[in-house]
């Protein structure tokens, strides 16, 4: 958890290497098995050039940084929106990156605004957006 | 089948109309799922299911009621989770087609899913936009 909550903040990194096993793996756990993930050869003779990882498998980056700076409040009371700017191939190393924008304290909830976003090794940005936390407001904890 | 039908079989892209609704499907969270689920996105939990877990799995549900064609890709998620939801648990997915965007060079849907527990209640909601394969291609 993070030890404060203010505008500004940077919320915990999270780095993740991104391999053709993992994504089978994930295509095994998720049963999303569209060839675009896991078929080299299809995969290849499509505009992407080659299989990419899922997109729900880098939200799911996004979710464990999220958890890693505000825990069940995540999972409880956490809104995600983003776009997927383009895709992570195997071999890629994604970095997932985010920072409290601002709060908003209302009928005794803190409204936790922040902006998310992943790059891959090239520093392109492959996905970006913004999540909001709900956490139940509680005098002296935070610094909002 | 006119606006708001009930899907009962997978469908074609073609055959989409915005506001089908596609039956719901229920399915056990289990130990065994979350736990490749966990392998799998390489993260950790405690007693209750990692969201993106809830989500995915409802998003496969929900894709057994479309026949696409291969090399269907992400173009935007948006989800709002309500609840925590134990390992263990049997959750219930309801999910329709908010728009259907039909282009000249390309194809997208937008779905919008909500996640139920035993309770009836509202765990977390989703909506995806998915890009079809450009005509002609294979994505």
């Amino acid at each position: 958890m993070l030890s404060e909550i203010r505008e500004g903040k940077t919320l915990p990194q999270v780095v993740k290497n991104i391999t053709q096993e993992k994504i089978n793996i994930y295509a095994e756990a998720s049963g999303d098995f569209n060839p675009i993930h896991i078929d080299e050869s299809f995969a290849a003779q499509t505009p992407l050039g080659g299989t990419i990882a899922h997109g729900m498998l880098i939200l799911a980056y996004v979710s464990e940084m999220m958890v890693q700076a505000f825990g069940q409040n995540w999972a409880s009371g956490g809104k995600l929106s983003v776009r997927f700017k383009m895709p992570a191939y195997p071999g890629d190393t994604v970095t997932v990156s985010g920072q409290i924008d601002s709060t908003e304290h209302r009928d005794d909830v803190l409204y936790i605004n922040c902006s998310v976003g992943c790059c891959n090794q090239k520093d392109e940005t492959i996905v970006s957006g913004g999540a909001i936390v709900k956490l139940r407001w509680q005098k002296g904890l935070f610094n909002a | 089948m006119a606006d708001k039908g009930r899907r009962e079989a997978s469908v074609s892209y073609e055959e989409l109309v915005a506001g089908d609704e596609f039956p719901p499907v229920s399915y056990e969270l289990s130990a065994t799922l979350v736990s490749k689920y966990i392998e799998a996105a390489d993260c950790s939990t405690d007693e209750n299911v990692p969201p993106l877990a809830i989500g995915a799995c409802a998003m496969t549900a929900m894709s057994g009621s479309l026949s696409l064609p291969g090399g269907v890709i992400h173009a935007s998620q948006e989800f709002e989770f309500f609840k925590l939801v134990p390992i263990g648990a049997t959750v219930s997915c309801q999910s329709r087609v908010a728009r259907k965007i039909t282009r000249s060079s390309m194809d997208m849907l937008v779905l919008e899913l909500d996640v139920f527990n035993e309770d009836k209640e509202k765990v977390q909601s989703g909506k995806a936009t998915i890009v079809l394969p450009a005509k002609g291609t294979n994505a």
